[in-house]
């Protein structure tokens, strides 16, 4: 933790490719996230045992965030969603195994995230409203706000990306610091905190990203998206 | 503030494969047990649903049945009413009947009874009667016993028909006659000439002593007989007390 939080030293290169640390920390999530999914849900069965159950649970919850908040079929954002909410919850939490940097603390990552949710915000607009329909979602309630609606969407991704990346990477210096200052067991506090935390902004981001979904599917033109239950704790 | 545009590229790729990962292995496989899940519980459901229906429809015969086979208790019920009720009425009228004849029984024994008890009746009050006359005629003088009656006798053989009074004491033959006691030799000759002069001719006759006549005298013939005594007169009247009595 010595260098700049916003400067990333590539680990080696594969030819033009420069390969850093969050990508591969991603990697090692993706492979043991996907070993686990494939074990779990390789016997289910309409008797759950436990393993499925809470998996049964963990998707069930995700379903009815999805339907509360896009008032629809939740079945086409669960994939995008659920992603989102899950690795960002995963990576966060990642930061518990020794040496091991969450990749969310880096800028990329979550821009990353970010982008993903803007382009799938507008692929469902598209796809769920027509390109037509989506295109005139920009110019309401008038077209005098077309210039704002765009700024509006870049800087919602923009506050996504810039939350995540805040919250997280301050909580890995502040850890590091007060290892460094005051000893072994001493961070442990802080670390649960973190866990916390990285909980709360798993979900606020989904949620979020989820909220952008529904501005752009959503067919009332004057209420686009429903108010938010839980509190914009960001 | 630097980006690196390489990491932020192979970021994005991953994460795309993520979401694939997890959909072709969370997201899609646990959606659809929980669909086949909802199915099976929808399924049984509905087959819990239609054999309610029919458990209900069973129950609601059950109820018919054994409403018709109350009604066929009530009219097998009815019917042993009535028949006890028929069977009751006609041992009544049996008994009835049995206690009518039973009493026109007992009515005819009680006349018959009577009928009896007032012939011995009269009976005893014809012999009581009897021993009252003879005590009576104890009082009177003998001759009283006879003198009256001579005339008496004589007139009633007068009155019988003209063949009986012919035929009595013909040729040889005597006339009985029956006094209440032995006649004196001018009283037997009275007698005799009251015959002759009742009968037209002359007779022969023979006194007899019967103390049952009380008083008076009898002849009798073959073919008749003439009754002039106390003895008769009370022997008419019990006759006639009898038949007035079973009148």
């Amino acid at each position: 933790m010595t260098g700049s939080p916003l400067e990333l030293q590539p680990l080696f290169e594969l030819g033009p490719v420069q390969i850093t640390e969050p990508v591969i920390t991603t990697w090692g999530i993706m492979v043991l996230t996907g070993l686990f999914c494939w074990l779990a849900t390789r016997r289910l069965n309409l008797k759950p045992g436990k393993v499925q159950a809470a998996l049964e649970l963990v998707v069930g919850g995700i379903d009815h965030q999805i339907e509360e908040v896009v008032r629809k079929d939740p079945a086409p954002f669960r994939a995008i969603i659920g992603t989102v909410f899950l690795f960002i919850l995963i990576a966060n939490w990642s930061s518990l195994i020794p040496g091991v940097e969450p990749p969310t603390a880096r800028l990329e990552t979550d821009a990353a995230l970010a982008l993903i949710v803007l382009v799938s915000s507008g692929y469902f607009g598209v796809r769920m409203r027509g390109a037509g329909g989506y295109l005139k979602s920009f110019a309401e309630p008038s077209w005098a706000m077309i210039p704002l609606n765009i700024v509006e969407q870049i800087t919602r991704t923009f506050s996504l990306v810039v939350r995540l990346f805040g919250n997280i990477m301050c909580g890995v210096f502040v850890i590091g610091i007060v290892l460094s200052l005051a000893g072994l067991f001493v961070p442990i506090p802080l670390m649960a905190l973190e866990l916390l935390s990285g909980t709360v902004q798993a979900y606020i981001f989904a949620i979020l990203g989820c909220v952008l979904i529904a501005t752009a599917v959503s067919d009332e033109s004057t209420d686009p998206a429903p108010p938010l239950k839980q509190g914009d704790r960001a | 503030m630097h980006i690196d545009w390489w990491t932020l590229a192979l970021q994005t790729i991953n994460l795309l494969v993520l979401v694939w990962i997890l959909s072709r292995f969370l997201f899609r496989p646990i959606a659809d047990i929980v669909s086949q899940r909802q199915a099976a519980a929808d399924d049984l459901l509905h087959k819990a649903e239609a054999e309610r229906v029919r458990a209900e429809e069973a129950e609601s015969k059950a109820e018919a049945e054994r409403q018709a086979m109350q009604k066929a208790r009530g009219d097998v019920l009815l019917k042993a009413e009535q028949e006890a009720e028929a069977s009751r009425a006609q041992l009544l009228e049996q008994a009835r009947d049995e206690t009518d004849k039973l009493r026109a029984n007992a009515k005819a024994e009680v006349a018959k009874l009577r009928e009896v008890q007032e012939a011995s009746m009269g009976r005893e009050a014809s012999e009581l009667a009897v021993q009252i006359a003879a005590k009576l005629f104890d009082r009177l003088p003998d001759a009283a016993r006879i003198d009256g009656f001579i005339d008496g006798l004589a007139e009633a053989a007068a009155k019988l028909p003209e063949r009986t009074r012919a035929e009595i004491g013909v040729g040889d033959e005597t006339v009985a006659v029956a006094a209440a006691r032995a006649l004196s030799e001018s009283e037997r000759a009275a007698c005799k000439a009251a015959l002759a002069k009742a009968l037209g001719r002359d007779v022969k006759i023979e006194v007899t002593v019967d103390p049952a006549l009380i008083a008076g005298l009898e002849i009798t013939a073959p073919h008749a007989s003439v009754r002039n005594s106390f003895r008769a007169d009370l022997d008419r009247i019990a006759a006639e007390l009898g038949t007035h009595a079973s009148a």
